[in-house]
């Protein structure tokens, strides 16, 4: 074994970055990953990965198990004064008193539980009622009581300096969007919650029919006004962040492409860039939409947010929770039945006639280190193997209580190929490399590369071993 | 009214580093390893190699990308075992198979290099309680992690007739037995001066004398059992009906499934008498605690843009009135002031000149 030293030019660190492919299928209220087919049934459970179509599990090792017959596998961490714990406390129970934090109740010293499996898959929200007054900034109004001259009970809404103070909003996943989507205006003015001033030439919003007012003046859009379909991604899907220019989703109808929406100009924008061509006369950019910003993605962030709301085909089907009205498709509909509770049994049977695609590409981002190990001629040329020797030579040529020397003429086995039968070739020094082993500065091993085949090297050859390491 | 927003880190006082000990409760049913998915000998979760050296287990049909490896397990006997014989099938495998994991695990002794021997108690060089043959269970690193929480290994086993199965009651009432290292704990009844890590000793639980029948080592992962625990314990020996081969319904006893069987029947053999196995295993996690303080007079201005309007804060009604700020996100710099790290509050932290805080931020790794 021969220690060498690395030098500056023998160790490269580059960042490996890749954008894996991802695609969620949509239909009947069951969501399919990648199109993997639905997870089929175990000896113990009938689904062996215990998790929902659409679901991934993280760790993937409770497989084929079941409450009581082949238990879970589960974390714990003890309390202790670190103040460790698991960022979803479970609910526990103790001397009768129902706890939801686990980490008040226990002592120091007692564990603190988790649950495995743990998952994550896309979801959906629509954010305002179709049919109601709400929409996604809907908030309700703080009312302060108090008692008229005449005794009856009086509630006011509630100012201070006459501005009006709301209660929590109604759909705070959009609330706590907002900044975010404001900060964004830089890429689209499509990210804005309030849309630009309609100029004088401007003859109305056509996907706002209402034309929102602010401060008195009519403005484009005013998303706290506007039903929004919001489409969550956990970041385990995407890395660090979805790759602009390859989100895509398309709204099928019946099987046939009713609709596809692209971020083509990578800023964000979702364009609708194919339509039914059915003919919407009324529509400003295209006949069918064709053209139109469907609404916005936060690539950083994992969101999507639709707004258009004009009809994709001429066609309605029941696409609302609890809701047997039926509805044209449209853009603040894809995705309907994504872990939001719309099913054919929330809606009505035609609500099968929709299936959506959502496809998109993540980024992550790999650190790598590359390491050369040179092995140059004259070098690396013995092994401390005990075969490198030629077998029953006598290790020891001296010891006693004072000296220790071991025998300087044994011979190393010839392992040169010979080409005849019966001849041995001329002795020459030759290794066969089968390893690199890699060492820190206080020669501690740290890593070892094994290569798949030994390789020969003879005394006159140099050697470069490229070893790659991802962290 | 200062409006510096960076703090040095003082690294004797504002930080320190702790450890975690995150765990996992690991229950192997016996059930998926001897018979759930399919009969013996082709079992769907179970892989048999052409070397014949080991078999590997699986959690479910190893054909299924959701299968994960759970254990391998081999077996093997020391040259100077009465098991040891040119005659026994696979001989010079199986006294391999013994030699690498003595090796790996304990080491050499003597002057002649000598390979240690497995010992059933804490002390592996005096020879006594020398366990020369043994079946060797090598659990995947997915299930052990770091290492095997010390005091919480199980494994319970049949050590009646192969008849009775796994299904049996336990003892006194039944045959089956439980191996536990129940004297172990993270200070004390565990060996260190092996080469593979701390180990201890595996007591049958149901006799009070504590006889040892194996050893589990922590961080390597692997519990070694041996024969001798089918012809001493419980109260129907399985010794001499220790096994019955498949394929032809031959029933063999202990010294024959050790040198009349090849190591992967052998292997199924042990499989079919493991009723369940259980552990703790560890993750250590270890984490950076930064204490990010902010004194009376600091850290009470903010540089968004929406705190103040037309030059003026805008939280201040009247002049003499204390500038107010909310805390939201730590940023951590290093010493050229580059954005390493950023922390969020749940929720904002009015932050006065009447008021001091220190934020404790603990970045785990």
């Amino acid at each position: 074994m021969s220690l060498k030293k690395f030098k500056t030019n023998d160790i490269i660190l580059n960042t490996m970055k890749t954008h894996p492919e991802c695609e969620f299928f949509v239909f009947d209220g069951v969501v399919y990953y990648n199109n993997s087919p639905h997870p089929h049934s175990g000896a113990f459970s009938a689904n062996v990965l215990n998790v929902s179509p659409g679901f991934i599990s993280l760790y993937e090792y409770n497989i084929d198990k079941s409450k009581d017959i082949n238990p879970f596998i589960y974390p714990f961490i003890t309390k202790d004064s670190s103040g460790g714990s698991f960022k979803t406390a479970v609910c526990s129970q103790k001397n009768g008193v129902i706890a939801d934090n686990e980490w008040i109740v226990a002592v120091p010293g007692e564990p603190l539980y988790g649950t495995y499996p743990q998952t994550a898959s896309i979801t959906r929200e629509l954010l305002g009622q179709p049919t109601g007054s709400a929409t996604a900034g809907t908030r309700a109004k703080m009312y302060t009581t108090g008692t008229a001259e005449d005794g009856t009970p009086t509630s006011e809404p509630t100012t201070v300096s006459g501005v009006q103070i709301y209660s929590e909003p109604t759909y705070r996943h959009y609330w706590s969007l907002r900044n975010r989507l404001n900060n964004y205006e830089y890429m689209s003015p499509h990210f804005a919650i309030t849309g630009s001033l309609v100029g004088p030439n401007a003859t109305g919003s056509w996907w706002d029919p209402a034309s929102p007012m602010r401060g008195g003046v009519e403005v484009s859009w005013i998303k706290d006004q506007q039903i929004i379909n919001l489409i969550s991604i956990p970041s385990i899907f995407y890395g660090s962040t979805i790759k602009p220019g390859t989100v895509s989703l398309k709204w099928y109808f019946t099987g046939s492409l009713a609709g596809e929406l692209q971020d083509t100009k990578q800023n964000g924008e979702l364009i609708q860039v194919s339509g039914s061509s059915q003919g919407f006369a009324s529509h400003a950019v295209g006949s069918d939409g064709t053209g139109s910003v469907a609404g916005v993605v936060l690539y950083n962030e994992g969101f999507i947010l639709l707004t258009g709301s004009w009809a994709l085909n001429d066609e309605t089907i029941p696409l609302v929770k609890d809701d047997t009205d039926s509805y044209s498709p449209s853009w603040r509909y894809f995705g309907a039945g994504t872990q939001d509770g719309v099913t054919q049994a929330t809606t009505a049977t035609a609500f099968n006639s929709a299936s959506f695609s959502l496809s998109f590409k993540g980024t992550t981002e790999t650190q790598v280190m590359t390491m050369f190990a040179n092995a140059k001629r004259g070098e690396v040329n013995y092994s401390n193997n005990p075969t490198f020797l030629e077998y029953g030579q006598d290790v020891l040529n001296k010891t006693s209580s004072v000296v220790y020397e071991e025998n300087s003429s044994r011979l190393i086995k010839n392992t040169v190929s010979s080409s005849y039968t019966d001849y041995s070739a001329s002795f020459k020094r030759q290794v066969y490399v089968s390893r690199v082993a890699i060492y820190d500065e206080s020669r501690n091993l740290i890593g070892l590369a094994t290569l798949s085949n030994p390789v020969l090297k003879e005394e006159d050859q140099d050697f470069t071993f490229k070893i790659r390491l991802d962290m | 009214m200062s409006v510096k927003n960076f703090e040095s880190l003082n690294t004797n006082t504002d930080t320190t580093t702790t450890r975690t000990l995150l765990h996992e409760a690991i229950p192997l049913t016996g059930a998926i390893v001897s018979g759930t998915y399919g009969q013996e000998a082709s079992e769907d979760n179970v892989k048999n190699f052409t070397h014949g050296m080991f078999q590997s287990v699986y959690d479910y049909p190893y054909l299924s990308s959701s299968a994960n490896h759970i254990f391998d397990i081999t077996m093997g006997y020391h040259s100077t075992s009465p098991f040891s014989s040119s005659a026994s099938e696979q001989n010079a495998k199986k006294i391999n198979m013994y030699n690498e994991f003595a090796q790996v695990l304990l080491g050499y002794t003597g002057s002649a290099n000598d390979i240690e021997i497995f010992e059933s108690d804490l002390d592996f060089g005096d020879n006594d309680n020398q366990m020369k043959s043994c079946y060797f269970i090598n659990f995947s690193r997915l299930l052990t992690k770091d290492q095997i929480k010390k005091g919480t290994f199980n494994l319970v086993l049949s050590t009646g007739s192969w008849a009775q199965g796994i299904t049996a009651p336990s003892f006194p009432s039944g045959p089956n037995i439980t191996l536990t290292d129940v004297s172990a704990s993270a200070t004390a009844g565990t060996n260190t001066k092996g080469n593979g890590g701390e180990y201890g000793v595996l007591y049958n639980n149901d006799f009070p004398n504590g006889t040892g029948y194996g050893l589990v080592f922590y961080q390597a992962g692997i519990a070694i059992i041996t024969s001798s625990v089918w012809d001493t314990v419980a109260q129907n020996p399985g010794a001499a009906n220790f096994y019955r081969r498949h394929a032809d319904g031959f029933v063999q006893s202990i010294s024959g499934a050790f040198t009349g069987s090849a190591i992967s029947a052998s292997c199924d053999a042990l499989r079919h008498r493991m009723c369940n196995i259980s552990f703790n295993n560890t993750t250590e996690i270890n984490s950076s605690i930064y204490f990010c303080r902010a004194s009376h007079n600091k850290f009470n201005y903010s540089t968004n843009p929406s705190y103040v309007s037309g030059s003026k804060i805008r939280v201040k009604q009247i002049a003499t009135d204390n500038p107010v700020t909310y805390i939201t996100t730590i940023g951590l710099y290093n010493s050229s002031n580059e954005l390493l790290a950023v922390a969020k509050l749940s929720e904002p932290l009015k932050k006065t000149p009447e008021n001091e805080l220190t934020l404790r931020v603990r970045l785990d790794y």
